[in-house]
């Protein structure tokens, strides 16, 4: 992996995806969390946006999920996508 | 909501793709086109913003069923405030992939009609997507002793192409209402 396919890269692509489909762009915050073979994205929205970014039945979850696929294939290491939901997000800031 | 503001539905999905080729490094060249010219020449899709895909990383949209295809559609589709029921309005295209699909299933409607025809029963397809099972109601729309409806939900939801005036106590699998 050289320098330019640090996490920066797909935290940068999930922020910016996560910021269109909210409506409180400003609120949006992507962690990068390294695991022994994989970087799990985890993604906080503001409690209202959280439906926006999960959809019905999971589907943006879902599509956002497979783009993280596509995108880790080109890059040559598994990036997995979390979506922190409030208690979570309450549970963090204790 | 209707699309009320082509040029700026455009931008966001430019926008979009954007993050793709460049931090996503996917290949990737588009052409969106919006309006009365993105309107499908066949009436299959009833697409208002046309987004056609090309480039070395093409192949990569069209792969399982065109998975990561309707993955950016669906995306497409929320960046931009579509409600569920005008997703169709929006559609992502690479190497020609929706004409071969609907080529494919107007074959397969072809076949099943055949099948009912000669059977009197019901014929159900394989579940797909919201866009595809369009398409199928739209093939069934030239058979006038047929007729067609959805069942199941979410992810399995599927055709379903029966005999007009067939008894719907009988179908076994309990159609979810009708569509179209």
């Amino acid at each position: 992996m050289s320098s330019q396919d640090k996490p920066d890269n797909m935290q940068e692509l999930v922020t910016e995806i996560a910021r269109a489909l909210v409506d409180e762009p400003g609120a949006v915050i992507v962690e990068a969390v390294e695991r022994d073979e994989s970087t799990v994205l985890r993604l906080r929205v503001a409690p209202a946006d959280v439906g926006k970014v999960i959809g019905k039945q999971g589907r943006t979850a879902r599509s956002m999920r497979t783009i993280l696929g596509a995108v880790s294939m080109k890059h040559h290491h598994r990036y997995t996508l979390d979506i922190l939901e409030e208690n979570q997000q309450a549970a963090k800031a204790e | 909501m209707p699309i009320d503001d082509y040029s700026a539905a455009a931008q966001s999905i430019a926008a979009f793709l954007k993050t793709l080729t460049a931090p996503g490094r996917l290949r990737l060249k588009y052409r969106i086109t919006a309006g009365s010219g993105a309107a499908d020449p066949d009436g299959l899709e009833a697409r208002e913003i046309y987004v056609e895909l090309a480039g070395p990383d093409a192949p990569l949209l069209t792969q399982r069923g065109g998975e990561l295809l309707r993955a950016l559609e669906h995306v497409a589709a929320k960046i931009i405030r579509l409600d569920q029921e005008e997703h169709d309005k929006v559609s992502f295209d690479a190497n020609n992939f929706k004409a071969l699909r609907a080529r494919e299933l107007k074959l397969a409607a072809d076949t099943a009609a055949e099948k009912v025809r000669r059977t009197g029963q019901p014929y159900s397809f394989a579940p797909m997507s919201s866009r595809e099972r369009r398409m199928l109601h739209l093939a069934f729309r030239g058979y006038d002793d047929l007729e067609t409806a959805s069942s199941g939900e979410g992810l399995r939801r599927f055709v379903v192409a029966y005999p007009k005036g067939y008894d719907h106590e009988k179908l076994s699998t309990g159609l979810a209402g009708h569509r179209r």
